[in-house]
Parts: structure tokens; sequence; C-alpha cells
């Protein structure tokens, strides 16, 4: 499941923010390693809640710095509301 | 005599402009609908009657008893539609039971205190049910009801005149500097006490009255076109300010506007038209933020009213903005446009749609949801860069508003989110 989850983030990412998918690790972040700018980063969300079809606090989606604390993140919004 | 001033069902037609205060604290010529009324009754309001959500906010911000029907008690009653542009000499009733009816519509009910002592209400729709029934109608002469937020637009011109008249002064009690011109009818103009007009700005009263208040800089290269007025401590950075404008306190207003109202607390500091359009508080405008106020065919506006495109019947209709939102340079604006509160809009490109939500981000012609918790923040930061602390009850309505916003939002933000993911190669 969270394999999946981890599989499915990075190709978003790396669609969204034009980089090679096998350049995204579990501890690359977002702003410096990956360049999202601000406006990225909400569409980066925009793009998880589609991918996931889950709802997240934006405060809290947007505070996320790593693509592996994004999958956690994610992992426990599927989890709460898909129970 | 007690003055009663109360909100009926169409507050909600004022959307979003209604969301963070009562319909009669909106601002139409140098006063809010209330302050009229006040005026006209000679008393300030004893007690307010609002929609349920709105009265902890109306009670930490008045004086007054808010919802309270108690208050209703043990004199004479003067029950005000907060709805009443209260403009002309029309006095209301004292020691008679009568209605005041424009149309069809009630804009005020008298109640002695004998006829008052009579009713038995549990709630005030059901106690002004009652007085009305108790009363006789009558023409309320000179006075209007206000249906829609472009109607305040419409009666803008007109109101500044009849506070200029009601004001009961002119003159320069502030400082006119030399090169500054007041042109036209001088005793059109009031300039209040600590205002200063620098030179070369132009005070133009040849179509209407000007009047300027405590603290007001009008800085060089400005021009006022009357009927004007301008609220206390604001700035004006050069430009045009055309007839029927009113630009509420503590403001920053520069460029070209228009027939508009800016409640106050607001910046328009740049280049750029605002016409026909109403501006709520801590509103920002960037740098060339632009709106259309009539069509190249000159046909009537239409609007998003209650989720559907509705004929304004006029043909010069702005934009309508709520409390805390902030636009981007460049932005431009679509004839007729509602923008709700709270949203941030990055709207360079083209012209923006003619609804937007409240508590959005916009960009790049897409809706995307907003952090509540960062709104508020930015909001806080803006109040606070003018000395205002967020009241907690506000700070509690804004939460309350981001849920019943919620489902228009989310639509806008759906739809977009369909279109985002096809354009980048995700659907």
């Amino acid at each position: 499941m969270s394999n999946d989850i981890a599989a499915r983030v990075k190709k978003v990412t790396a669609v969204l923010l034009k980089v090679d998918e096998s350049a995204i690790g579990d501890s690359s972040r977002f702003v410096e390693d990956l360049g999202a700018a601000s406006i990225q980063s909400i569409e980066l969300v925009a793009a998880f809640e589609e991918e996931f079809d889950i709802e997240m606090d934006e405060d809290e989606a947007l505070a996320v710095k790593t693509v592996g604390d994004a999958v956690a993140f994610i992992g426990k919004t599927v989890a709460e509301q898909k129970a | 005599m007690k003055l009663i001033v109360f909100e009926d069902a169409l507050f909600e037609n004022f959307y979003p402009l209604t969301y963070m205060r009562p319909v009669f604290d909106l601002r139409c010529g140098r006063t809010t609908l209330r302050e009229k009324i006040e005026r006209a009754a000679g008393t300030a309001a004893g007690a307010l009657f609002v929609r349920d959500w709105m009265a902890a906010v109306t009670a930490a911000r008045n004086d007054a008893a808010v919802n309270n029907l108690s208050a209703l008690r043990d004199d004479d009653l003067l029950f005000v539609n907060g709805r009443c542009l209260w403009l002309g000499g029309h006095k209301p009733p004292a020691g008679r039971d009568a209605i005041g009816k424009v149309g069809d519509e009630i804009a005020y009910v008298a109640l002695t205190k004998e006829s008052a002592a009579k009713i038995a209400a549990s709630d005030f729709e059901s106690f002004l049910a009652a007085a009305c029934a108790a009363a006789a109608p009558e023409e309320a002469r000179g006075l209007k009801m206000l249906a829609h937020p472009w109607n305040l637009i419409e009666e803008n011109a007109g109101a500044i005149a009849d506070d200029f008249e009601k004001l009961g002064k002119s003159g320069v009690e502030g400082t006119l500097a030399e090169g500054a011109y007041v042109w036209g009818p001088k005793d059109l103009v009031y300039v209040a006490p600590g205002a200063v007009i620098e030179p070369t700005a132009v005070i133009d009263t040849q179509d209407g009255p000007v009047m300027i208040e405590e603290g007001v800089t009008v800085n060089p290269h400005t021009r006022i076109q009357g009927p004007a007025t301008i609220g206390r401590e604001t700035t004006l950075f050069g430009g045009k300010i055309r007839e029927g404008t009113t630009i509420g306190p503590v403001c920053r207003v520069g460029g070209e506007v228009e027939e508009s109202i800016i409640h106050g607390h607001s910046n328009k500091y740049h280049d750029g038209f605002l016409g026909h359009a109403y501006v709520c508080e801590w509103v920002n405008l960037g740098a060339l933020t632009t709106n259309s106020d009539l069509k190249n065919d000159y046909g009537t506006v239409e609007v998003m009213f209650k989720g559907k495109l509705t004929d304004t019947g006029s043909g010069k209709v702005g934009a309508f903005i709520g409390d805390h939102a902030k636009t981007s340079i460049g932005t431009l604006i679509n004839t007729g446009t509602m923008i709700g509160m709270m949203s941030n809009i990055l709207g360079v490109g083209s012209l923006l749609p003619k609804s937007v939500p409240s508590f959005v981000m916009y960009m790049e012609g897409m809706f995307f949801k907003a952090g509540r918790k960062k709104l508020a923040e930015t909001a806080r930061t803006a109040m606070s860069r003018r000395k205002v602390a967020m009241l907690p009850e506000e700070e509690e309505l804004l939460g309350f508003l981001f849920e019943l916003t919620k489902d228009e939002r989310m639509d806008a933000v759906k739809k977009s989110r369909k279109e985002m993911m096809a354009r980048k190669g995700l659907a």
C-alpha cells in the first residue's frame, strides 16, 4: 500500500515539477531539491488530492517539506478517509 | 423613542459585502445606511437585530443591544429596515403608530409605548409582524429600499450630496496649500481640520460637493471631482477621483476611481481603474488592477447572483469585492464581477471569471484551495499594519464563513482540478 502511494506521489511530482522520476527520493525536498515554486506547491497539493481522491488540510499539506513526509501524510489521510 | 435597526432576509442579496457586516453597516455616500437612519431619527440605535451568526460580532462592535427582545419595552419604538437608504427630509413618525412603505416594502414601523406593550411575541419576526398589524401605512417619501449591491453604487452620488447638505459645513478648516485649487463653487467644499491639500491638487465642485475629513492627505496631481467624499486619515497618491466616489477611512488610493465605494482600510495605491465598484475592508488591489464597468456592446451588465447569471438592468456595473481580498499586479476584472472575501488572486494574463468564491486562490486561470490559517494570519498582519486588532468574534466569524462558503468554493476548485490534471498530462 505505502509502496503504491510512494510510486504515485513520485509520478505526480515528476510530471508537475518536470523532473526525472528516478531522481526523486524519500528525502528529496520539494522546494530546495526539486525546485517547487510556491505556485507549484499549491498545484502539487491539488494534484495529490485528485490522484488519491482525498481532501487534505491546506495549511498542514503545505507544511510538508519532503517527498517521504508527503507519502506518510497522504497515507495517513487515505487511511482516515477511506476507512 | 428607541430606535431599532434590523436586517431582513435579503441580507444574502448583498454577498460578499455582507459576510463580515450587517447590511445596515454598508456605506453609501459619506455615511453608512445605519448612520443615515440614526441621523434622521435623531438618536443612536438602541437595539439591533441581525441574522443569528452575525450577532456576536455585531455585539462586539456596538454598545446597542443585539437580538434582544427585552430591549423592546418601556418606550416608543421605531423599527427601521437596515436596507433603507434614508435620504431627504422625511421625518420618522413620533407619538403614533405608523408603517412607512416604499412601494410594497416596509421601510419603518413606529409604535407607541402603549401599542408595543400589547404585543406578546417570542421572536423578533413575530414581534415585527404584530407591530405591522397594529399600525396604519403611510408613504415614506424620499426613502429608498436597496435590494442589490449595485443599488449602493447607483445611489452613491445622490447620497453624497444629501450627506453634504446634512453635514451643514463648508469651507477649508484644514490646509489648502498654495498652488492647490478649488474649481467651482467654494461653498461646495469642506476640508476638515488636519486635512492637507498639497500643491497642484484640484478639488472640482462644478458638479457636486466634495468632503474631505480629518487627517486626509491629498498629494499633488490629484483631481477630486464632486460629488465625492474622502474619509479620515486617507491618503490620495495622485490620479483621478471622479464623480460619485466614496473613499472611507484609512485608505491608500491612487490611479482612477469613478462612481465607486471603498468602504475603509483598503488600498488601491497604484495606477489602474476602479469603476462602479464596491470594495470592502482590508482589500489590497495590486498595481494596475483594473475593472471593466461597461460592456463593449453597451448592453446591460449581468452578474453572478445566487449562482445564476442575472441581468442588473444597468449599463454600468463594476466589481464587488469582499473583505480581505487581494489582487496581484495587472489583474483584469471583468464587468460585473463578484470577488469573494479572503480570495487571493494572481490574475495576470486574462480576464477574471465573473465569480470568484471566497477563501480561494486563483492563478493561471484556475481555482485552488487556500489554507484558512494562512489566510487568517495574513488578515491579522494587514490589520496590524493599521494598528487594528482582529476581534475574537471576527476570528470566529471567519471560521464560520470558511465553512459557509465551502460548497461554492469546492465546486470551482474541482472544475479547475480536472482542467489542471488534463493540462499537465495527469488525467
